[in-house]
C-alpha cells in the first residue's frame, strides 16, 4: 500500500478521465483518484491546483462555482469538449506507451 | 482560435485579478477544510486534524503562485510589480537615477539624431520612382577618371542599347529671365533629352514635358518651370501653359509645371547638387556634325529595365562604345561606367556619416559600461536584499528578471529623454551641415528612427543589465544575509569586472579622442591653406550676356571692358576684373588639347589643360600671385599679337623647370592656313579645385579681348578696401547702367566661399570633437565610480594602515595606483585602437598621418589629466579617514 510518485505528464491524464464521470471539484478528484487506484495514486494538492488552472487555461475544462455536497461553495471542473478529445488522444498514446514499455521489459 | 481564448483568459485575470485572486483562495480554503474534515472523521482531534491538513497541503502561499503562474497571468502581474519596483528604487536613489538617465538618454539622442540623419541620407531612397533602377552614365580613360558623354555618342547609345528602359542627358545652361517689371533673373537650368522627366519617373504636374521633336536643331525653344519660379514670378497661374517668356531674350513657349519637391538628381560639371534649386528645363537640341565627336558636355542617366543589374547595363554600353570607335576614331579609348545614382548622391557623404554613426554607437557603448559599473557597484550595497529574496524561495531567473526589469526602465526613461535630444538634436545638425549636403531637407524624426531609438534602448537596457544581474543573482544567501557583507570586498570577480569595463570605456574614450585630433588637424591644415589666392574683401557676381544682344567674342568682351572700366572708377575698389572661373566654384568642364611649339607629347599622352578667359584686372583683383612674366594688359586685343597666361602646375607638368614664358602653343586642331600661334606671356599660381584636392590641374587662360569665341558668362572680382559687402548694390547699378535687361547673380564673398568649401570637414570636426569630449566625460565618470566605490570599500584597511603609521601621502599612493593600472591600461588599447581604426579616416583626413605622433599624444595626455582629476576627489576621500572611526565602524 506504498504510494508511487506519479510519472511526467499522467497527472492531466488522471484528472481528465476522472472528470469524465461529471463534474467535480479538486478536492474530490484527488480523492477519488486515490480510492480507485487502491490509495497507491496519492495526487499532492501542490500540483493538483496548479494543473487543473494549467486545463482550464488550455480549455480542456471548463469551471463553474457549485454546492458542494457538505453544502459549501466550491469550484467545480467540467470536461469541455476539446477536453474529450484530449483525453482520447492522451489514453491512446498511454496505452501504446504502456504495451511498447511492457515489449521491452518481456524481451529477452 | 486557441491562442485567441489563452489571451483572453490570461486577460481576464490581469483585469479582474482580485476577483481571481479571491476565487484562488476560496478554492484553495475549501480543499483545506474538506481535508481537515476528512482526518476529523477519521478520529483525530481538530488540532491534530488541522496540523495534518497543513503538512499535507505544503505552503499555501506557494501553491497559489504556482496556480497564478499556470494560469499565465504571473508573468504580466510581476512584470508591473518590477516595473513599480525599479521606479521606486530609481526614486529612492535620486543622484544614482540622475547620472545613469542623463549619461544614457545624451547618448542615445546622440545616436538616434545621427541615424535621423543617416535614414534621411542614406536609408530612404530618392524620391524618384524605382529610384534604385536609376543610373548615371559617365566616361573615364586613363587621364580622366570621370568625363562627360558627347551628345552624338549619347544619341547612339540610347538608340543601340538593350539595358535600359530609357535613358536621358542634361546639361547645365542657365537662363536669364527678362521682361515685365520685376527686376532680371538668372535661372538655375538644365538642357535636358526628350523624356527627361518620364526617366526619373516624375510626371509635370501641369502640362507635359519634352518629346523628341524638341531635340532637332532650330526647335527647343520650350520650358518646363519649376514649381517655386512658377509661384514667385508667375503668380502661379495654371494659364502660364502655351505661353510664352522671354529667356536670355528668346522667347520660349511653356509646355510644362513640376510638382514641388522635384529634387535635381545633381550633376558633375557646372555643379548644382542634389536638392530643389533647378528653376528650368528646357530641351537639349543636337546641333552641329554629328560625325564631329571630340567634344564632352553632356551627362546622361538611365533607368536600368527591371531585373538588368548594373554590370550588365556596364558591359553592353562598351560594347557599344567599341563599335563605336570603329565608327569613330574619336571615340577610342573611353570606357563608359553605369554608377547608380543613388550612390552619385550621397555616396561620397555615406562614409562620414558611417563613420559618425560608429563614434557616437561607441559613446553608447561607454555609456553602457557605465551604466553596468554604477549597477554592479550598487549590487554590493543590495547584497542584502537579494540574499533575503533568495532566502526566501525566489528563483533566479526571478531575481534576474527583476533587475532586468529594473535597468530596462532605467534605459527606457533615458531613452525618453534620447528622444528629446535627438529631436533639438537633428535641428542643431541639419543646420550645421554644409551648404549642398545631399538631401538635409529629407532628414527628420521618423517613425523609423523612433524604431530605431526603441531598439537601441532596449538593447542597451539588456546589455548593462544583464551581467550585473546575473552576478547578482548568483550571490549565496548565507553570505549576504552574513552581517550584510560589510567586510566582503565585493568578491573579486566583480571588481575584476568593473576595472575591465572601465578599461574598455577609458580606451574607447582615447579612441575617439585621437580620432578627434585627426578632424581637428585637417580642420587647421585647411583653414591655414594657403588657398593660392587672397580671400579677404573680394566681392564675387556673375553676369550673363545672352546671345541675341551679345552675338560676336567682341561684343562680350567689349561689355566687360567697359563694365570693369567703370567698376575700377568706383571709390574704395582696388581691383576689379572678369573671368569664366571662381576659385572653389567647381569645375567649368572646359578642357584643350593644344600643340607645343617643338615639342611631342609622350606617346598615348596629348597636352592638355583646362581653358578659361579672364580680363587685365581678374589676377590681381583675386590676388593670384604672378610667377613668371606679365599679367594681361589693355594691350592684349584683337589684332595685337596673341597671348595666353599659364598656371604653375601646367608650366611644371610640360615645360618642367624651364621658364615657358615666351614659348609658343597653338590650340586650333587641323588649321586650314597652318599653325596659329599663341605666345605665353605670364605664369601665375596654383589655385586646386578645392581646399582638399591633391594637386591643382594643367590651366590657362586667354585674356577676355582675344576670346577665341563666345565666353558669355563672366564672374566678376572686385577687391575692396574694406567690407565689400555695400559694392553688391553698386554692381547692380553699373551693370544696369549699360544694359538694364542684365541680370546680377551668385553674389557672394570670397570668404564665404572658401568657408563654405572646408564646411565638411569643420562638420567631421566638431561632432567627432562633441562625441569624443561626450566620451571622455562618462569615462571619467567611469573612472571616479570605481575608485570612489573601491574607497569606500577599503575604508577600513586605510585605517588600519593609518593606525599602524602609514602617512596620508601612502594612501593616496595607494588609491593613485589603482587609478593609473587602469587609466594606462584603457590608454594603451585605445592607441591601438586608434591606429587600427584610423584607417577609416582615410578619406576625410587632409595634411596628417592617420598615426600622427604628435595627435596621439594630445589624446593620451588629455586622457590622462581627466583620468587623474576624476579619481582625485575620491583619492583624498581616502586620506582622511579617521583610523578610529574607520576601524570602529568595523
Amino acid at each position: 500500500m506504498t504510494s508511487l510518485d506519479l510519472p511526467q505528464g499522467t497527472l492531466d491524464l488522471l484528472i481528465l478521465r476522472t472528470l469524465l464521470a461529471g463534474p467535480q471539484h479538486g478536492w474530490a478528484i484527488s480523492e477519488r483518484v486515490q480510492q480507485v487506484s487502491g490509495n497507491v495514486l496519492r495526487i499532492q494538492q501542490g500540483s493538483l491546483y496548479p494543473a487543473l488552472h494549467r486545463l482550464e487555461r488550455r480549455g480542456w475544462v471548463k469551471a463553474k462555482w457549485g454546492v458542494s455536497d457538505n453544502n459549501r461553495r466550491a469550484k467545480y471542473y467540467d470536461l469541455t469538449r476539446s477536453g474529450q478529445r484530449q483525453l482520447q488522444d492522451e489514453t491512446e498514446s498511454w496505452g501504446k506507451l504502456i504495451s511498447a514499455v511492457a515489449l521491452v521489459l518481456e524481451s529477452e | 482560435m486557441s491562442m485567441l481564448s489563452d489571451l483572453r483568459f490570461r486577460m481576464r485575470g490581469l483585469f479582474q485579478s482580485r476577483e481571481t485572486e479571491a476565487e484562488l483562495e476560496d478554492e484553495l480554503r475549501f480543499h483545506f477544510e474538506n481535508e481537515v474534515e476528512k482526518h476529523s472523521k477519521e478520529g483525530l482531534p481538530k488540532e491534530e486534524a488541522r496540523r495534518r491538513a497543513r503538512l499535507d497541503f505544503g505552503g499555501q502561499s506557494q501553491v497559489a503562485e504556482d496556480c497564478r503562474e499556470a494560469r499565465g497571468t504571473s508573468l504580466l502581474t510581476s512584470l508591473l510589480q518590477d516595473i513599480r519596483y525599479a521606479w521606486r528604487q530609481l526614486r529612492a536613489n535620486p543622484a544614482f537615477a540622475v547620472v545613469m538617465i542623463l549619461t544614457l538618454g545624451l547618448s542615445i539622442g546622440a545616436n538616434s539624431a545621427i541615424f535621423s540623419v543617416i535614414e534621411g541620407v542614406l536609408i530612404q531612397s530618392l524620391p524618384y520612382s524605382h529610384a534604385d533602377r536609376l543610373a548615371y552614365l559617365y566616361l573615364s580613360d586613363k587621364n580622366f577618371p570621370k568625363f562627360a558623354l558627347n551628345p552624338f555618342d549619347f544619341r547612339d547609345y540610347r538608340a543601340r542599347n538593350k539595358s535600359f528602359e530609357s535613358m536621358a542627358g542634361m546639361t547645365r545652361g542657365d537662363l536669364q529671365l527678362s521682361g515685365g517689371s520685376s527686376r532680371p533673373l538668372m535661372l538655375h537650368g538644365f538642357r535636358v533629352t526628350a523624356g527627361y522627366f518620364e526617366m526619373l519617373g516624375v510626371s509635370p504636374a501641369l502640362g507635359h514635358g519634352f518629346e523628341r521633336k524638341a531635340e532637332l536643331p532650330g526647335n527647343g525653344y520650350e520650358v518646363v518651370l519649376s514649381n517655386r519660379i512658377w509661384r514667385s514670378r508667375f503668380g502661379a497661374s495654371p494659364q502660364i501653359i502655351g505661353q510664352r517668356v522671354m529667356l536670355n531674350d528668346q522667347p520660349y513657349t511653356v509646355v510644362g509645371i513640376m510638382p514641388a519637391g522635384m529634387q535635381h538628381p545633381g550633376n558633375f560639371y557646372q555643379p548644382l547638387p542634389y536638392g530643389q534649386d533647378v528653376d528650368v528645363w528646357y530641351p537639349f537640341t543636337f546641333d552641329g556634325n554629328p560625325a564631329r565627336r571630340g567634344s564632352h558636355f553632356l551627362e546622361g542617366i538611365g533607368r536600368l529595365k527591371p531585373g538588368v543589374t548594373l554590370a550588365e547595363a556596364d558591359a553592353e554600353m562598351n560594347s557599344i562604345q567599341a563599335e563605336l570607335a570603329r565608327e569613330y576614331p574619336v571615340d577610342a579609348g573611353w570606357q563608359v561606367h553605369a554608377i547608380s545614382l543613388d550612390s552619385e548622391v550621397v555616396g561620397s557623404s555615406r562614409e562620414m556619416l558611417l563613420i559618425l554613426l560608429g563614434a557616437v554607437g561607441m559613446v553608447l557603448l561607454i555609456a553602457c559600461a557605465n551604466a553596468a559599473n554604477l549597477l554592479l557597484s550598487r549590487a554590493a550595497t543590495r547584497r542584502r536584499e537579494i540574499a533575503i529574496r533568495v532566502a526566501l524561495g525566489a528563483r533566479r531567473s526571478r531575481v534576474i528578471r527583476q533587475l532586468l526589469t529594473e535597468s530596462l526602465v532605467m534605459a527606457f526613461v533615458g531613452g525618453a529623454l534620447g528622444l528629446a535630444v535627438a529631436w533639438g538634436g537633428v535641428r542643431a545638425l541639419v543646420s550645421l551641415l554644409p551648404v549642398g549636403f545631399p538631401r538635409a531637407d529629407e532628414i527628420h524624426i521618423s517613425g523609423a528612427v523612433f524604431a530605431f531609438t526603441f531598439l537601441i534602448t532596449t538593447a542597451a537596457g539588456l546589455l548593462f543589465g544583464l551581467v550585473p544581474a546575473v552576478q547578482s543573482s548568483r550571490s549565496d544567501p548565507r553570505q549576504g544575509l552574513h552581517e550584510g557583507g560589510r567586510t566582503t570586498k565585493g568578491g573579486d570577480g566583480s571588481s575584476r569586472l568593473r576595472n575591465a569595463l572601465v578599461v574598455a570605456e577609458v580606451s574607447l574614450a582615447c579612441a575617439l579622442l585621437v580620432g578627434a585630433g585627426l578632424m581637428l588637424r585637417t580642420f587647421l591644415n585647411l583653414l591655414h591653406l594657403n588657398p593660392g589666392f587672397q580671400q579677404q574683401h573680394v566681392l564675387t557676381a556673375s553676369v550673363f550676356l545672352p546671345e541675341v544682344q551679345y552675338k560676336s567674342p567682341a561684343s562680350i568682351a567689349y561689355f566687360y571692358d567697359e563694365l570693369m572700366g567703370n567698376l575700377r572708377a568706383l571709390p574704395g575698389v582696388q581691383a576689379a576684373g572678369a573671368g569664366t572661373d571662381v576659385p572653389f566654384s567647381g569645375y567649368d568642364e572646359n578642357l584643350g588639347g593644344f600643340t607645343i611649339e617643338g615639342k611631342v607629347p609622350p606617346p598615348d599622352q596629348e597636352f592638355h589643360g583646362r581653358y578659361h578667359v579672364a580680363t587685365p584686372g581678374y589676377f590681381s583683383a583675386l590676388g593670384i600671385p604672378l610667377l613668371s612674366g606679365r599679367f594681361f594688359s589693355e594691350a592684349d586685343k584683337a589684332g595685337s599679337p596673341s597671348v595666353v597666361i599659364l598656371n604653375h602646375t601646367m608650366a611644371k607638368r610640360y615645360w618642367g623647370d624651364k621658364d615657358p614664358v615666351g614659348s609658343r602653343i597653338d590650340f586650333v586642331e587641323d588649321h586650314p592656313t597652318g599653325k596659329a600661334w599663341v605666345t605665353v606671356v605670364g605664369v601665375v599660381g596654383d589655385v586646386k579645385d578645392k581646399p582638399s584636392s591633391p594637386d591643382a590641374e594643367p590651366a590657362f587662360w586667354w585674356p577676355s579681348l582675344q576670346q577665341p569665341w563666345a565666353f558669355p558668362e563672366m564672374s566678376v572680382v572686385m577687391r575692396a578696401n574694406a567690407d565689400p559687402g555695400s559694392l553688391a548694390e553698386e554692381l547692380r547699378d553699373e551693370v544696369k547702367r549699360l544694359d538694364p535687361s542684365l541680370a546680377v547673380a551668385n553674389v557672394r564673398q570670397l570668404d564665404q566661399i572658401v568657408e563654405s568649401s572646408i564646411a565638411t570637414p569643420r562638420f567631421a570636426f566638431v561632432l567627432v570633437g562633441l562625441f569624443a569630449g561626450l566620451a571622455i566625460l562618462l569615462a571619467a565618470i567611469g573612472i571616479y565610480g570605481v575608485i570612489a566605490y573601491s574607497v569606500s570599500q577599503r575604508t577600513a584597511e586605510f585605517g588600519l594602515r593609518m593606525a599602524l603609521g602609514a602617512q596620508r601621502a601612502d594612501v593616496l599612493r595607494l588609491v593613485l595606483r589603482q587609478a593609473a593600472w587602469l587609466t594606462t591600461g584603457g590608454i594603451a588599447i585605445g592607441v591601438i585602437l586608434a591606429v587600427a581604426l584610423g584607417q577609416l579616416l582615410k578619406d576625410l583626413v587632409y595634411g596628417v598621418s592617420l598615426t600622427d605622433p604628435a595627435t596621439i599624444l594630445a589624446a593620451v595626455a588629455i586622457a590622462a589629466v581627466i583620468a587623474v582629476v576624476a579619481c582625485l576627489v575620491p583619492a583624498r576621500r581616502a586620506t582622511g579617514v579617521n583610523p578610529v572611526i574607520a576601524l570602529r565602524a568595523e
